[in-house]
């Protein structure tokens, strides 16, 4: 293989190479940062949000008549819902994972103020919480229904009592091997809670939260006039049953209205829509991208073989074979190639440290790199295919001739 | 060594025949020196292509050392043309971004040799035409004369059965055109075979044997004087 | 000489058309990519009130906990308590000030036909409309006696009185929200500062709110905020009434101070004000009041999306790339016009009208490739449209103005020139009849 004297006759005419090399550079840099930031983004889409998604859809009553009883019409509501074929179960809640609004707490060790606080998100629940979630209780127990009581208006203080997700466990209890079952947290500074069950996993209603997977479930339930309702249905009746209840619930009273039903996997749609529309994005950008380059190098290989016609009938002339031609000119081609690789591995790495420091990225997996650079060395190889076959039939016979 | 029978060239395109070469018969022994003469048109062009496989023939025979080498595939024509025939051509073809090193390296790649062997090729056949010392320049930087003596290295790098030259000093002027027939004759002295195409009779007057083409066949007369003027061209 | 150049360039563009063809595209995709993004992003970082915005300033106080800054490295809160929000208006008033909150309420329709809706309202001080200079359709705002009055008085947005009494005068009507009685006092014209920079805490690009009522009227009925609400104290018990006591903060506050003394003495207010807070025991962090003009608030609040920031940082890229291969179009262009150049050469032109020559023809391609890279980023901007198709506020980011169109041609013609320096230099280094054989 002649890497010697194509190397020296490379750094003799360096003006094309170069511009291919840059540009497979700068393409790399991107394309391996675009991936980088893809393949966060699709991670955080990839999380479970801990509830029964499938099968899960809410909605919003509001209540706009002063002095509506709303505890009386909440439970109605839930009666209604809860008796209604097809229907697991339903709580009214303040907030859902990934609703992006909702109300978080800190929780301390101690009472009194000025600790270091855990945040943590707030659901306000009833008995039948974890059920209508469908997440999975692993260790202690559901609340009993005794311990549910509604908000007092004049009264602040917080229940007693709480169910914890696994990671708020952690967060609160990083040293402890055994169970948090037991163990009691104060919430808004003074106010115990005892923590009498853990969940696997229940997401915030924020996705965007480094916190995201702490969450509590307080059993209480609070007679606001907004409201949410969180319904989970058998699975393959959630469409059906949602226009049902929207009717019924419109019908049973007048002094509210119905609205933003949406199943939970609209919910997570809406959530992540910028993630995912930024994964679209990058993956068109990319392809583009590399459709551009490969074109590039087509053009510059086949204005580089035209210019050098004469030289390919020499070869041939000496001896060259057709494979041997093309095979010149594959290699050269690698050759440049790598050095605009290599040269955009740097370029890559320094960018994604940029990125790194400017948009919080994470930093880059090991594969990404040297993926990349299979992938460009490829479509190198393939971009100057043609033009190197079409050198390899040149006729010998040029050398001969005298112009 | 080398033989030629009846070999016929036609050129056809969709309204045109053109022949080239008709007929044309040649025989040339191992250490001869011979020189093909005729004027432009004449069809020497098409006999050198086609002596060195540059071009496939239309018909008739072409033997080398008792091989027939007129139907070879291409890739069997291009080894043919690698290990046994050197060319020196009119505007010497040297690749201008390698230097005179590589350049005459350019044959021997395609042989297989390795790097030792190429090595010593290169430096003897550099020692042979006196350019020994300018390894590492190139063709821009050397006078015509010399960039012919690298052509001529290239080709005996291989150790050819036999050199096709094609107006070797075509491009040279008289002074240059003489040191470089010098050499030539060094080398035929030495026991290389030659088969130099020219249409310059002063030039086929410093060959040991003379054809003549005319009109595509070998001819026995000898076309009229032609007035040679240095670095014409034909 | 221009003119001569002109026409080479032309005949030159017409003579290479597949070379020419590639190189208007190249550009063209580059712009393309590159200005969808700088469209989204002009807009998003667009100044909503230019007039104004040197004079509008938000207001933040820091009653936040002595033991951690509202945010790193000491920030203090982007909202105000009920108790400094009323506090600073009230002890203000030689200063013209706005305070707010944003609330869900429910309208109630005349007629049984009509269902009632949930409509985002905005519980404000009369100062609201002049200070943001809101056009009115019809009727003016409430008066400053209104607000002390808490008279039930409403402002509807024009999309609102399309729908409620369509499009007509309802100056005088009345408007049912969740029970309560209001009139209207007047309707606005259609607006919709992008951002809305006034109430950065709810959706920055939305509509604003469909109606406006007093401040004191939405606190006396005990509205709800429908914004964020941070409180680092708990709050005692007692319902809303503690929670306007609270230490939490809900409530936004702008002033109006045109000259740089106003500026000065609004600081000292806030100083004082605050100085005489901590004698009553709150404050409990040093003093570190801020007035941010609206350019500077929203740069503080980070309008401009992160993802769209690093999307152009890759357009830009994009646009590099796209760049480097029109330069080696145009490196192969001239060398194949190397007998040509070494010809016009050998008759006598000179470096400087060859660089004319192919700088101007290079220019031509840039405009060309502004023109198709227009066309792709009106293209682009179709397909962000409909990648965020859920999200109403992304059809008023994908907007083009003639700036932005006139910044695509120029971007398109400075970057062909960029790209041809190189070309063209090379195309004046080949000297006069080297080209040509003489024999």
């Amino acid at each position: 293989m002649e890497f010697g004297p194509i190397w020296r006759s490379l750094l003799r005419n360096k003006a094309g190479y170069v511009l291919i090399a840059l540009q497979i550079a700068v393409t790399m840099a991107i394309m391996v940062n675009a991936v980088a930031i893809m393949q966060e983004r699709a991670n955080d889409m990839a999380r479970p949000s801990g509830v029964d998604e499938d099968n899960i859809f809410t909605f919003a009553s509001i209540a706009f008549v002063p002095d509506t009883n709303m505890r009386a019409l909440i439970d109605e509501d839930l009666d209604l819902i809860r008796n209604t074929p097809g229907v697991i179960d339903v709580i009214a809640t303040n907030s859902f994972p990934l609703r992006q609004g909702g109300w978080s707490m800190g929780l301390t060790l101690e009472p009194g103020a000025g600790q270091e606080s855990v945040g943590t998100a707030i659901y306000f629940s009833d008995e039948h919480a974890v059920n209508t979630y469908g997440t999975r209780l692993i260790d202690g127990k559901d609340f009993d229904p005794t311990q549910i009581t509604w908000n007092e208006e004049s009264v602040s203080k917080w229940a007693p009592a709480g169910i914890i997700t696994e990671a708020l466990g952690k967060a609160l209890f990083p040293d402890e091997q055994g169970s948090y079952v037991g163990k009691t947290v104060y919430i808004n500074e003074n106010d115990p809670v005892k923590i009498v069950g853990v969940v696997d996993r229940l997401q915030a209603p924020w996705k965007g939260w480094d916190i995201v997977e702490h969450s509590m479930l307080v059993p209480q339930r609070r007679d606001g006039e907004f409201q949410r309702y969180v319904v989970r249905t058998e699975p393959g009746s959630r469409d059906e049953l949602m226009p049902v209840i929207e009717e019924m619930l419109a019908n049973s009273s007048k002094d509210r209205i119905i609205q933003q039903m949406r199943t939970m996997t609209e919910v997570r749609h809406r959530s992540y829509l910028g993630d995912s529309a930024m994964i679209k994005m990058l993956m068109f950008i990319v392809t583009l991208l590399t459709v551009i380059t490969g074109l590039g190098i087509v053009g510059l290989a086949s204005f580089s073989v035209s210019r050098r016609t004469r030289q390919i009938g020499i070869r041939r002339a000496l001896g060259a074979t057709k494979p041997a031609v093309v095979r010149y000119f594959m290699l050269e081609n690698f050759m440049i190639s790598t050095v605009g690789i290599v040269a955009g591995g740097i370029l890559a790495v320094a960018l994604n440290m940029f990125m790194v420091n400017a948009f919080g990225l994470r930093p880059l997996s090991w594969y990404v790199i040297p993926s990349a650079m299979l992938i460009l060395w490829i479509v190198g190889q393939l971009a100057v295919a043609g033009p190197a076959r079409r050198a390899s039939e040149i006729s010998p016979a040029i050398a001969t001739r005298s112009s | 060594m080398l033989k030629m029978t009846n070999v016929s060239k036609v050129y056809r395109t969709d309204t045109v025949e053109t022949h080239a070469l008709r007929e044309f018969s040649l025989q040339v022994d191992e250490g001869e020196f011979v020189s093909v003469t005729g004027p432009s048109g004449s069809g020497k062009t098409t006999f050198l292509n086609i002596a060195g496989l540059l071009e496939e023939l239309s018909s008739g025979s072409y033997e080398l050392d008792g091989r027939d080498i007129s139907k070879l595939s291409d890739k069997e024509r291009s080894r043919v043309r690698n290990e046994k025939i050197g060319f020196i051509f009119q505007s010497f073809n040297l690749i201008p971004e390698l230097n005179i090193f590589d350049n005459v390296d350019v044959p021997l790649r395609y042989r297989g040799f390795k790097a030792d062997e190429r090595r010593r090729r290169i430096e003897k056949c550099l020692d042979m035409v006196g350019l020994a010392s300018r390894p590492k320049h190139f063709p821009a930087q050397l006078s015509g004369g010399q960039q012919q003596r690298v052509a001529i290295a290239r080709a005996l790098a291989g150790e050819p059965r036999f050199l096709l030259a094609d107006e070797p000093t075509g491009n040279l002027d008289s002074a240059m055109a003489d040191s470089v027939l010098d050499l030539l004759s060094e080398i035929n002295n030495s026991g290389t075979t030659i088969i130099m195409v020219t249409h310059e009779l002063t030039l086929a007057d410093r060959a040991k044997r003379n054809i003549y083409v005319r009109d595509g066949q070998v001819s026995d007369e000898a076309p009229e004087l032609q007035l040679a003027v240095a670095g014409g061209q034909g | 000489m221009f003119r001569y150049y002109l026409k080479l360039g032309l005949l030159s563009i017409r003579a290479n058309p597949a070379l020419s063809a590639l190189m208007v595209a190249a550009i063209g995709i580059g712009i393309g990519a590159c200005m969808t993004i700088v469209t989204i992003y002009y807009v998003m970082s667009g100044n909503p009130i230019p007039q104004k915005s040197e004079i509008l300033f938000n207001v933040q106080v820091d009653s936040w906990s002595p033991d951690d800054p509202y945010d790193e490295p000491n920030e203090p809160p982007e909202q105000m308590t009920y108790l400094d929000a009323t506090g600073l208006y009230q002890a203000g008033d030689d200063f013209k000030q706005v305070i707010m909150f944003l609330s869900d309420r429910v309208v109630q329709p005349e007629g049984e036909d009509n269902l009632p809706f949930e409509i985002e309202s905005r519980a404000t001080t009369h100062d609201f409309f002049d200070m943001f200079e809101v056009p009115f359709q019809y009727g003016s705002p409430w008066s400053a006696s209104a607000d002390t009055a808490e008279e039930r008085v409403i402002v509807l947005s024009q999309a609102l009185n399309e729908k409620l009494f369509g499009g007509a005068d309802s100056i005088g009507e009345q408007v049912m929200l969740n029970g309560e009685s209001y009139r209207v006092v007047g309707v606005l014209d259609y607006w919709q500062p992008i951002p809305k920079f006034y109430d950065l805490n709810n959706n920055d690009y939305g509509m604003p709110a469909q109606l406006f009522l007093p401040f004191s009227v939405a606190v006396a009925n005990e509205h709800g905020s429908a914004g964020n609400t941070n409180c680092w104290k708990p709050f005692g018990d007692g319902g809303y009434s503690a929670f306007l006591n609270s230490e939490c903060i809900w409530i936004q506050m702008w002033a109006e101070l045109p000259t740089a003394a106003e500026q000065d003495r609004y600081r000292q207010f806030l100083d004082s004000y605050v100085t005489e807070q901590k004698t009553l025991g709150r404050f409990p962090r040093d003093l570190n009041n801020r007035i941010s003009n609206v350019e500077e608030w929203l740069e503080i609040q980070e309008v401009v999306d992160e993802d769209v920031s690093m999307l152009l940082g890759l357009a830009t890229l994009f646009l590099v790339v796209c760049l480097l291969n029109t330069i080696g179009l145009l490196l192969a262009k001239v060398m194949r016009r190397t007998k040509d150049i070494s010809l016009r050469r050998a008759l006598g032109a000179s470096k400087s009208s060859l660089f004319s020559q192919y700088i101007i023809e290079a220019g031509l391609i840039g405009i060309a490739g502004g023109v198709l890279g227009i066309a792709l980023t009106w293209l682009g901007l179709r397909g962000i449209l409909n990648l965020f198709s859920e999200m109403d506020f992304v059809q008023y980011l994908v907007k083009m103005d003639w700036v932005m169109v006139m910044s695509a041609v120029l971007l398109a013609v400075v970057s062909a020139l960029a790209a041809a320096l190189y070309p063209t230099w090379r195309a004046c280094s080949i000297t006069p009849a080297s080209q040509l054989r003489i024999q």
